[in-house]
């Protein structure tokens, strides 16, 4: 087991972690600010998956992270999580507040461009 | 003994040579051995033949013997030259067991179960189910060593 699967791993049991707030903050930390495209992806998707508050504003609302990584495998992968999510409650309703009250217009258009896929895919 | 029973014998044969003639001395005695003019009789020859045999094989019995009980003392010798050898080794061993055992009785022995599972199964130590269980902060630094990342 090389050292980026350890990672991967590491990452995974951050997503089933009881302290979820603290796996989260370590994610947020080290996964989204990783060098490796692959990690980043990872760790958006397993922020996606713990569909909280916390987790999801990481990744829709942060220039460059999870729907904004400038890696274009980063962002879709991040994207079609969303689009998996059972219940896009939570996420939708943090697209809704990034487009209206988001202070970069890159990340407004991001987050409107998501939102309208999430529209249509429910 | 021996020259006392020859006497004998001749002084017997003196006595019979009155009754037997000479030719049938002599037929009894091939050696036609003769004593002060007496005629040797057969019978001493036969004593002293039978004393030399039993001489002989009582010789030859006691060279036997004596050449069995030599080769007994070597062999003995041998026997327990090998089996000091053999009693210095096995003392040695024992005492060497006994060391040992001491030591032992002397050591304390733990083992380090986790380090022990760790090295026989590398993998199982980032099996996402043993790292859910482990604390955030434990997570923390091994995510930063395996990327090489200096601990803030």
């Amino acid at each position: 087991m090389d050292n980026n699967q350890k990672i991967k791993n590491i990452i995974q049991a951050l997503g089933e972690h009881k302290d979820s707030q603290a796996a989260i903050d370590l994610l947020t930390e080290l996964g989204t600010n990783s060098p490796d495209d692959e990690i980043r992806e990872i760790t958006a998707q397993t922020l996606i998956k713990k569909n909280t508050h916390e987790s999801l504003r990481v990744v829709l609302i942060s220039k460059g992270k999870g729907i904004n990584d400038l890696s274009a495998r980063v962002a879709m992968a991040s994207i079609n999580e969303l689009l998996s999510l059972k219940d896009k409650t939570e996420a939708i309703k943090i697209l809704d507040d990034t487009i209206k009250m988001h202070s970069e217009e890159e990340v407004r258009n991001t987050a409107r461009s998501v939102r309208a896929l999430m529209t249509f895919s429910s | 003994m021996q020259i006392g029973k020859i006497s004998l014998h001749t002084t017997n044969t003196s006595k019979t040579n009155n009754n037997c003639s000479p030719e049938k001395k002599l037929a009894s005695n091939p050696f036609g051995v003769s004593f002060k003019g007496n005629v040797i009789q057969a019978d001493v020859f036969e004593g002293t033949k039978k004393a030399g045999i039993g001489k002989s094989i009582s010789e030859k019995s006691k060279l036997f013997a004596s050449a069995v009980v030599s080769g007994i003392n070597n062999f003995n010798e041998a026997f327990k030259s090998r089996m000091n050898s053999v009693v210095s080794f096995g003392k040695k061993i024992t005492t060497n067991v006994f060391d040992t055992i001491e030591k032992f009785g002397n050591t304390e022995i733990t083992f380090d179960m986790t380090g022990i599972k760790n090295k026989l199964f590398p993998n199982r130590q980032y099996s996402v189910k043993n790292l859910a269980s482990k604390d955030v902060s434990e997570l923390k630094t091994l995510w930063q060593d395996l990327a090489g990342i200096q601990a803030a």
